[in-house]
């Protein structure tokens, strides 16, 4: 097992919660047939898919002398170690020892395998600890899931703490300063009040005096994954579908390091969808890019101990509602010093 | 594809550069939308005062305009 209960709530905190499903990377990544590592949740992991699209992962260590296995051989339906030759099957069962055939290793299940599956283009895997290795239920968000409405998924990965990508997100006021100059979100009021709304997966984190406008209001919804759902207006050029939305999600690589889904989408359909498709291909996701640059560079450059010299004001609460949120979560799921 | 971090790729829904027929078609297209409105009617009328025309040189209609969005769009 490589991911431990007994790990401290300070290293849960900085390397993502476990015991729920995360994104890790979008489906692309590994070809039919091809395979890849991975980091996540501060750990090392082996993608590895079959040529007839069958999805795996294992975790990245040979359970003969912890070689990773991501140095080894696609042998079609197993990978092969290339230290020893040590051959594992999708579901980590070891099933050849070639160097002492009748080892006791064979038929033994000794890598950790996932909970894969793949979601509107990435690919989500559940990270349960050594004692909650069932996959929690997963609810999927429904603008994924709607055949009424289009997405489009952007991947990005950026030098920054996990915590610090759903922070921003669970702050929409920084849209009418940092985003000030961009396609959607140069409008609207730069002063605000924000209230809390309970909900029965999460909450809403809004601004009481303004909607419609700017980056007005977003939802964290925790349905087995973690995610924000948001919506922006955009501006006329952008055709007839009204305003377009956002499903967030995070993948904590490591302390330090964070990969970013974001689902661009709109209710859209017939011509107005295809147009919309054309004008986002061509022209749109260019200026999508610049706004999620600009989120880039701020949290890149915020210092190791940000959020330890902090004073903070009443737009912040959604912030701070996470932060407990999830400290508690890490709290709750290490068992060191129990 | 790349398998080094980070993975920073601007353009992740295209399935080739636009050709410059496509770019001037969505550049036109988002004129309309702004100063014309977001009927049918309008963008084919729209497109079609700007002489920005099919591919074969032919004035919009309705359905070629649905016709192109849909290979374009798909």
């Amino acid at each position: 097992m490589t991911l431990s209960s007994s790990a401290t709530a300070d290293h849960i905190y900085a390397t993502g919660l476990r015991n729920q499903w995360h994104a890790v990377v979008p489906s692309h990544f590994v070809a039919p047939g091809a395979m890849r590592k991975v980091t996540a949740l501060g750990e090392q992991w082996l993608l590895f898919r079959r040529s007839d699209g069958a999805l795996s992962m294992l975790a990245d260590r040979c359970p003969h002398r912890g070689a990773p296995l991501s140095l080894g051989k696609h042998l079609g339906d197993r990978v092969a170690c290339w230290y020893h030759g040590v051959e594992v099957e999708p579901d980590g069962t070891v099933s050849s020892v070639p160097g002492l055939p009748g080892c006791s290793l064979e038929g033994k299940k000794l890598v950790t395998s996932l909970p894969v599956r793949e979601v509107a283009g990435a690919i989500l895997a559940y990270f349960g600890d050594e004692e909650h290795p069932e996959p929690a239920e997963l609810t999927l968000p429904e603008p994924l899931t709607d055949p009424d409405v289009d997405a489009f998924l952007c991947y990005a990965e950026w030098d920054a703490p996990w915590r610090y990508a759903v922070e921003n997100l669970l702050d929409p006021m920084h849209g009418a300063f940092l985003h000030h100059d961009s396609h959607t979100m140069f409008d609207g009021d730069t002063t605000a009040k924000f209230r809390i709304r309970e909900t029965a997966r999460g909450y809403f984190f809004e601004k009481t005096d303004q909607r419609g406008v700017n980056f007005d209001w977003v939802e964290l919804c925790r349905t087995g994954v973690d995610w924000v759902d948001l919506s922006i207006p955009y501006p006329p050029s952008a055709g007839p579908g009204g305003a377009f939305g956002i499903v967030g999600m995070v993948c904590p690589v490591d302390v330090r390091r964070t990969g970013v889904f974001f689902w661009r989408y709109r209710r859209v359909q017939d011509w107005q969808r295809a147009s919309w498709r054309f004008l986002y291909r061509t022209l749109i996701e260019q200026r999508h890019w610049d706004v999620l640059e600009q989120d880039r560079v701020m949290l890149e450059a915020m210092p190791a101990d940000a959020d330890q010299r902090e004073n903070l004001y009443q737009h912040d609460l959604g912030v701070v509602r996470l932060r407990r949120l999830y400290r508690a979560a890490a709290e709750a799921q290490s068992t060191a010093g129990a | 594809m790349t398998d080094t971090w980070p993975y920073l790729d601007v353009h992740q829904s295209r399935t080739h550069e636009p050709t410059p027929y496509e770019y001037k078609l969505a550049a036109t297209l988002e004129e309309v939308f702004t100063r014309e409105g977001h009927e049918l009617t309008d963008v084919v009328r729209g497109l079609n005062a700007r002489q920005v025309h099919a591919a074969d040189g032919s004035p919009w209609t309705e359905e070629s305009f649905r016709a192109e969005m849909n290979r374009l769009g798909a």
